[in-house]
């Protein structure tokens, strides 16, 4: 299990400067600037590696505490980011920002939890 | 010669978008993400709980079910008073507060009611105390937010 502490510290470390580069975006109150899109989209591809190396790892006999709360986070990790997208493909006020900065910092922490009930 | 100036986007701004019920971008945005988030945290917690270890900490559980179902419940206030119907969103954000402040307290009073975390426990302790500021934030935005005011 310890092959996914690199990518999970990654993926935490990344997602903490997604949320804070779009917390800047909202108190500055700037439209929401193609960029953080692009920073998120590569978010999500990090905790994509993350989910598959997570899955990978059970698929070969890697039996956490509580397998369904494990599974729950995998799961988790993927979903949050395309669905904070989705709600504000069509926003880009400053505040659409805010979504970006609370979707990356649950990802983070949801990849955190990942390595937690590994 | 005559200048065409191409059609910019919305400005942001707070208020219902004109001829819908769509909210136009706003404070209630990340409020609504914060919510949606906390249902998918507390709703996947309570089925795991309650599907897999009920009779450990039962009332624990259930109280962890019913802050999903109020945060589904905030979900649709905010929605709706982002829209200009703030009525439900100050009933539903004050029930809330007051869940977390009840069961928070409960769960520091009456170990014995909680073997194990709820949701609530401890103000939301295990969340870094965001479900004690949610409906907080969620008032302040209600009484202050033109977006909020009752469309007339």
């Amino acid at each position: 299990m310890s092959a996914l502490a690199p990518i999970v510290w990654i993926v935490a470390g990344y997602a903490l400067l997604v949320a804070l580069a779009a917390a800047v975006g909202v108190a500055w109150r700037a439209p929401r600037p193609r960029w953080l899109d692009q920073l998120a989209w590569m978010l999500e591809l990090l905790s994509a590696v993350l989910a598959v190396g997570a899955l990978g790892l059970v698929v070969n006999g890697h039996r956490p505490d509580s397998l369904s709360t494990h599974l729950g986070y995998v799961a988790a990790v993927v979903v949050i980011l395309p669905v904070a997208l989705l709600s504000i493909r069509e926003d880009r006020g400053s505040w659409s920002s805010g979504v970006v900065a609370v979707a990356a910092l649950a990802t983070g922490v949801v990849a955190v939890r990942i390595w937690m009930t590994r | 010669m005559t200048q065409v100036s191409a059609p910019r986007p919305s400005a942001p701004g707070p208020g219902p978008s004109a001829g819908s019920d769509r909210p136009r971008s706003g404070p209630h945005l990340v409020l609504l993400a914060l919510y949606a988030l906390f249902i998918l945290a507390s709703g996947s917690r309570a089925i795991v709980q309650i599907a897999t270890k009920f009779s450990e900490a039962p009332i624990a559980y259930l109280l962890s079910a019913v802050a999903a179902c109020t945060y589904v419940a905030g979900w649709f206030a905010i929605r709706r008073a982002a829209a200009g119907r703030p009525a439900f969103a100050r009933v539903m954000l004050w029930v809330e507060l007051g869940g977390v402040i009840v069961i928070g307290t409960l769960s520091l009073v009456v170990r014995s009611w909680f073997p194990d975390d709820s949701v609530w426990s401890d103000y939301g302790k295990g969340y870094g105390w965001v479900p004690a500021a949610l409906p907080i934030l969620g008032l302040l935005w209600v009484h202050r937010s033109p977006a909020a005011k009752e469309r007339s």
